[in-house]
């Protein structure tokens, strides 16, 4: 009947309900799979969908998103559908059914150009019950694609919050505005139709719920599943005692240019928790700018990482955790700074939580990893035929170690993606993959050892499959001067490193490449956990064997003397050394 | 008298061994079930042989002694003489992964890419979970070499491959005493020369050792996968080719002189030297006989869409049919380490039929979650102890307990009677752990954990049917397993599904699809080519050396018919991650033209995803070969007849209604009045209306008080959900 509305659910349909929401966010998560065209879309899953209820309150996410666009667009997606509430007359919406807008304001969602959002209302009988978006990254929206721009009309195509369908009828002309305006416009449209039909699927699967279960609208369901999120958050919370707990970091910037300070301060009291980054160094003039939805979403992967990794995102998990950043500051930046290389700062965010908290719950955090930041890599140019490539790779590094296991070998965190097979990559482009191979004595010592360093080689052919001169480069990564720290004794794992033909490159502009040159790129590796003295000479023997540590190493990290030959641990020459007092 | 002819289908499990005998004259069926000898699986193989033997014997010495006299008698000796063919599958391929119980195995990659096996993909499955943990690669990495050799995505030759340098690599693998060598180099799909000469090298170095290279495992694109699959290959092979011959000598050793077939994953069955050579296409084994069972159904039937689910203790396997053919998808992941989780288990790239498998059965468990509300699945508590019922020590409620206490089964036959279940017991549990926690009364509780897991079944089978561009509200459900049938009313109303069909003996009905297998391989060979650059000649010769390998293949597996060949290509739009299989009806590709290929793909993508682009281009991935034996017919026994449990002719289904209880309905949202019904006095074209309960040894079928059931002359029972008027096509 009319204006019947349940306001309650026993724990037993609410739990059937929450279920049918995420199995409707992970349907539209595998239509995108499906349907994408870029390669970074379908196979490193550089994307996440999601839908609120009408207010703009998150309530369910795909399960394989990204931590910066998840944690980003719950804040993006409510600031959006507050724009429509206050662009609307009195008893209207904002918004009629067949509407599906789309933007990719940095300053509103994930914090660059390239992440695009496409968000549709979903109506059930008439009436507004709820939005569904998905955020894709596009592999290319136009602009100068390198770390060093100095505004983000540098970085690309800027798309305003717009409708790309008004009222069901599609806006050619916003289609062929980005179709002008970016380098492969086939991909890119092509993707932005599958995030339509990601939208598409989750209507129809939301109102067939509401259908199904004779519900005017998700409002009840919401205040509930939200409700219940909370409270979990907020017991686990509750549980760290109150204070400020600090930490620092020191984050390298291109050449000639002075350091980034980030400074945070985490104040727990009573279930909340506050990060307050105040102190941090200002906006900077390159394209390491992070907007605040981004570096809160990395605020929010640690502290639910830490506190309560297995509930389903949704708007209770973010409502005890608060970021303070300055207007202004590198964590917070102003319109138009440049922001393409954001994640080389706003990957950070995680660890200096980790880091502060780390005092109090040692055992729900890493050690810094060497895959952050991300490394990513933008090939492009034009092959002997004239033919236009283009070719975007993601990849991670060793993983900080734990209070009782190893770091993991190489993974992208505290962000996530999957690399690209290099046979793909050499079928796709004119590119030779020489090398990638996990590097020894680069995981940081510990009791518990951080993981190897990685190494990947490309070469520009010069022979008949040499692609035409100036293959261009773009690379977004860190780590070059400080490496991944350890935690309570443990040591740093090794640097990144960038070689063009054997020598130290520039990796924060854009580089260009001839037929014959050959780039090294050394990921860093992740750092260690507690006194290397302290590790188990079994492990460090069984490290030599799988070639994680060498010989040297074991004896100069570890204290642990092995016979050369049989890699038998020589007991007494261990224990001697392991007496030696260190410097 | 003329000679009988027998086929056996015989199922090695992690618990039991089943066995399903055919007598394919009259389709009459024998079953046995005895438990799986693990230290040598081919011990429980000749026991249960053995028994059947005795109950066919037993049997026809009946007949013989009522029938004809006597006169005969002296003939009769059971059915192994006339036993044409076993076909058998086996989880101990998976097990031996899962285990960890494989050979010592070495890798050769190409020079930079050891590392390969260990970085993978690089994705963290669950991505707020720190410590998710990943499964340990096959290989460690001091068992990973390296040779200097390079070949490009065309397949020409960067870098030859130095024989000595191989044979150098060969003999340090061999010194640390390996027992199977895998060899995977990068791009190998499009030129095998190097692989194969390293295959030489290990024949000459160590002419006893196993290999497997990943041109002969599956030569498809995409190196970690190709990799992975390679050495899961190598680690499985020495043991499976032991044990797989000492199965086919045991059976020779009791008087089996027919021939012995291997399920694959794919669907297909295949020769004892092609599974020993290729194990890894038999991972999945055993719970593709249900699919395969599915299939035929659908064709006997003529169902166009049928969704088989099969229920049992701690999964659920089900899978899309669509006009009697299942999917067959390109990889799979096996191991999972993380409850379920995608992602977390090793990535194999073979053919197996796309089975979805999510941890729901009758053993999962049900608990109140740290949010306050009831979680069920996917931690099960297996056979042992097993649900609170059963009095093994049980102490978590599972959906057995609930669907005990919702009036389904009867404690006092479940399984025919064998085992009692204990309601007491049951109950107090849900009480104390789930109600009382929850703050809900009993009922609502053991109502909610057999909707939850059903709500669980349903979400996934909805993601499943989607994918292949089904329609839920379509399907006929197909109901297999223990659980299968109890819960399978319950997941067709969620999916709206109007339809539902239990086949007879479903507890180990999916064994009948040992008999409707076909004899079938499928070979792949990627190479990536833009359509509108393709060189059809080429892709031709690519078809015809894929057809020969297939006709190599099953004649070396003894096939003496005519084999035919299905081809097909994936293909995808320039620059798309995931590939669209296309089938091609022509059996030469220089008569297609790229406009057929074209407009083929575009049918196909639009069915799929809702809408194709015309204007994007197209490139050709990967090209398939199925080859196949005609298939072997199976006729089903009718009911009128005497059937397999031993159930008289001319079935009075008055006789069938065996009283009545109080179950549980959804609809009503009380417990009602059900009619109880014995399955097997049900005779062919009796109808009636729910709500119901059905009961046979194995399993319980529950109908409610909106569908109707008809019983077929097969003894199938027809269910219609909803929509009465509605008759099945059979």
């Amino acid at each position: 009947m009319p204006g019947k509305k349940r306001t309650a659910f026993d724990p037993v349909t609410l739990e059937i309900l929450w279920q049918r929401l995420l199995s409707i966010v992970n349907e539209a998560d595998g239509a995108v799979a499906r349907t994408a065209f870029s390669s970074l879309l379908r196979d490193a899953h550089d994307y996440t969908c999601m839908f609120t209820d009408r207010r703009g309150r998150e309530l369910a996410q795909g399960s394989f998103a990204t931590p910066g666009q998840s944690g980003a667009m719950a804040l993006g997606v409510k600031g959006l559908v507050a724009k429509l509430e206050e662009n609307a007359g009195p008893g209207e919406d904002g918004c009629v059914d067949g509407d599906v807008f789309i933007t990719n304001d940095p300053w509103a969602l994930a914090g660059h150009l390239n992440d695009v959002c496409v968000m549709s209302p979903i109506f059930h009988r008439g009436r507004l019950v709820a939005f569904t978006a998905c955020v894709f990254h596009h592999s290319d929206i136009g602009g100068r694609v390198s770390s060093d721009n100095q505004d983000v009309y540098e970085d690309g195509l800027y798309i305003p919050f717009v409708k790309l369908f008004d009222g069901g009828v599609q806006n050619e002309a916003v289609m062929e505005l980005i179709r002008w305006n970016v380098r492969t416009p086939e991909e890119v449209t092509g993707d932005i139709r599958s995030q339509i039909a990601a939208n598409h699927v989750c209507s129809e699967q939301v109102c067939q719920l509401l259908q199904d279960y004779e519900l005017e609208d998700l409002d009840g369901l919401a205040d509930e599943i939200i409700s219940r999120t909370e409270r979990s958050m907020r017991d686990a919370i509750s549980k760290v005692d109150d204070g400020v707990y600090r930490s620092e970091a020191i984050i390298e910037q291109p050449e000639g240019k002075g350091d980034i300070v980030i400074r945070a301060a985490v104040r727990v009291h009573g279930s909340d928790i506050t990060v307050d980054l105040a102190g941090t160094s200002d906006q900077v003039d390159w394209g390491g700018n992070v907007v605040f939805n981004f570096t809160y979403a990395y605020v929010f992967m640690a502290c639910k990482s830490i506190f309560d990794p297995d509930i389903p995102n949704n708007d209770g998990c973010a409502a005890p955790i608060h970021l303070e950043a300055p207007v202004g500051s590198v964590v917070n930046c102003r319109f138009p700074a440049a922001v393409a290389a954001r994640m080389q700062i706003g990957h950070f965010m995680t660890e200096i939580v980790y880091r502060a908290l780390a005092d109090v719950l040692p055992h729900r955090v890493l050690a810094s990893s060497g895959g952050t930041p991300a490394t990513m890599n933008v090939f492009y140019g034009r092959d002997s035929s004239d033919g236009p490539w283009h070719s975007v790779l993601i990849r991670g590094g060793g993983m900080g170690a734990a209070g009782d296991r190893d770091g993991e070998t190489s993974y992208i965190f505290p962000a996530n993606g999957a690399n690209t097979p290099v046979e793909i990559l050499e079928s796709d482009t004119p590119l030779i993959v020489e090398t990638r191979e996990l590097l020894p004595d680069t995981g940081g010592p510990g009791r518990f050892r951080g993981g190897p360093g990685r190494r990947v080689v490309f070469r520009v052919p010069d022979d008949e499959y040499a692609p035409q001169p100036n293959v261009k480069l773009g690379i977004q990564s860190g780590r070059y001067r400080y490496p991944p720290e350890g935690l309570f004794g443990g040591h740093s794992g090794a640097r990144a490193r960038f070689l063009v033909n054997g020598e130290p490159g520039n990796p924060y502009g854009l580089t260009r490449l001839q037929p014959g040159d050959v780039i090294t790129m050394d990921a860093a590796g992740g750092g260690g956990y507690g006194d290397p003295q302290e590790r188990d000479p079994d492990s460090v023997r069984r490290d030599v064997a799988q070639g994680y540590v060498t010989l040297e190493g074991a004896r100069r990290d570890y204290g642990v003397v092995l016979e050369p030959d049989t890699l038998a641990v020589d007991e007494a020459a261990t224990a001697a050394l392991r007496a030696q007092p260190s410097d | 008298m003329s000679k009988r002819s027998f086929r056996l289908g015989c199922d090695i499990g992690g618990t039991f061994t089943d066995f399903v005998l055919l007598d394919d004259e009259t389709g009459e069926l024998w079953v046995n079930k005895c438990l799986t000898t693990p230290g040598d699986p081919s011990d429980a193989v000749e026991q249960g042989i053995g028994e059947l033997e005795r109950q066919v014997k037993r049997q026809m010495d009946g007949q013989v002694d009522g029938q004809l006299g006597g006169q005969l008698g002296g003939q009769l000796d059971g059915f192994l003489p006339d036993l044409e063919e076993v076909i058998h599958g086996t989880t101990l391929v998976i097990n031996a992964i899962i285990e960890r119980k494989g050979a010592k195995t070495g890798l050769i990659t190409t020079k930079g890419f050891r590392d390969v096996l260990e970085l993978g993909r690089e994705i963290r499955y669950a991505p707020y979970d720190i410590f998710a943990e990943f499964p340990a690669p096959l290989v460690p990495r001091e068992l990973r070499r390296e040779v200097d050799e390079r070949v490009r995505s065309d397949g020409s030759v960067v870098r030859p491959l130095d024989l000595e340098e191989g044979r150098a690599v060969v003999r340090g693998l061999v010194d640390e005493g390996v027992d199977s060598i895998a060899v995977c180099l990068l791009n190998s799909f499009e030129n095998p020369d190097h692989e194969r000469a390293l295959k030489a090298i290990i024949a000459e170095v160590a002419p006893t050792l196993s290999v497997s290279i990943s041109y002969e495992v599956l030569p498809q694109i995409r190196e970690y996968e190709r990799t992975s699959t390679t050495v899961t290959n190598a680690y499985v092979k020495p043991l499976t080719g032991r044990y797989l011959s000492k199965l086919e000598q045991r059976l020779q050793s009791i008087g089996f002189g027919g021939k012995l077939f291997i399920m694959l994953s794919s669907g297909g069955i295949t020769s004892v030297q092609t599974a020993a050579e290729v194990p890894v296409r038999i991972i999945e084994s055993g719970p593709t006989a249900a699919v395969i069972a599915g299939q035929y159904y659908g064709k006997r039937f003529n169902l166009p869409e049928m969704f088989c689910f099969d229920m049992g203790g701690t999964t659920a396997k089900s899978c899309l049919i669509q006009g009697g053919e299942a999917g067959v998808v390109p990889t799979f992941e096996v191991g999972r380490v993380q409850r379920f989780m995608k992602g977390s288990g090793l990535a194999i790239q073979v053919p197996v039929v796309d089975l979805m498998e999510i941890g729901a059965g009758g053993g999962s468990l049900a608990k109140v979650s740290r949010l306050g509300t009831l979680q069920v699945g996917p931690e099960s508590g297996g056979a042992d102890p097993g649900p609170v019922c059963y009095g093994r020590g049980g102490l978590h409620p599972a959906v057995t307990d609930a669907d005990l206490l919702l009036g389904y089964l009867d404690g006092d036959y479940f399984l025919g009677g064998e085992m009692k279940l204990d309601r007491a017991a049951a109950q107090r549990a849900v009480q104390e752990r789930i109600a009382d926690p929850l703050g809900v009364d009993l009922v609502a509780a053991v109502w909610g954990i057999h909707d939850l897991i059903n709500e669980t079944m349903a979400a996934a089978a909805k993601t499943h049917i989607a994918e292949k561009g089904g329609n839920p509200r379509l399907v006929t459900v197909a109901a297999f397993g223990g659980a299968g049938p109890v819960h399978a009313y319950g997941l067709a109303r969620k999916l709206g599904a109007p339809r539902l069909l239990v086949p007879p003996n479903a507890g180990v009905g999916s064994a009948m699809g040992f008999f409707t297998a076909p004899r079938a391989f499928d070979l792949v060979r990627s190479h990536k080519v833009a359509l509108g650059a393709a060189d059809f000649e080429r892709l031709e010769s690519i078809y015809r050396d894929l057809e020969d390998e297939g006709r190599r293949t099953l004649e070396r597996g003894g096939a003496t018919e005519e084999i035919s060949f299905a081809r097909s290509v994936d293909a995808r739009f320039v620059g798309q991650g995931a590939e669209t299989n296309i089938p091609l009806a022509e059996s030469d590709f220089t008569t297609v033209t790229p406009q057929d290929v074209r407009s083929r793909f575009d049918a196909i993508y639009e069915r799929l995803y809702g809408r194709t682009y015309p204007d994007a281009a197209l490139e050709l991935v990967s090209f398939r070969v199925r080859a196949s034996l005609p298939e072997k017919l199976l006729e089903l026994e009718r009911i009128g007849g005497r059937d397999a449990r031993g159930a008289g002719p001319g079935r009075n289904s008055a006789d069938a209604v065996k009283g009545e209880r109080q179950a549980y309905s959804g609809i009503a949202g009380d417990y009602v009045t059900h009619t109880v019904y014995d399955r097997y006095r049900l005779g062919s074209d009796h109808t009636f209306e729910g709500p119901a309960i059905i009961e046979e040894r194995e399993s319980t079928v529950v109908v409610g008080e909106d569908a109707s059931v008809r019983v077929d002359e097969f003894g199938f029972l027809w269910i219609d959900i909803g929509r009465p008027e509605v008759n099945h096509a059979g």
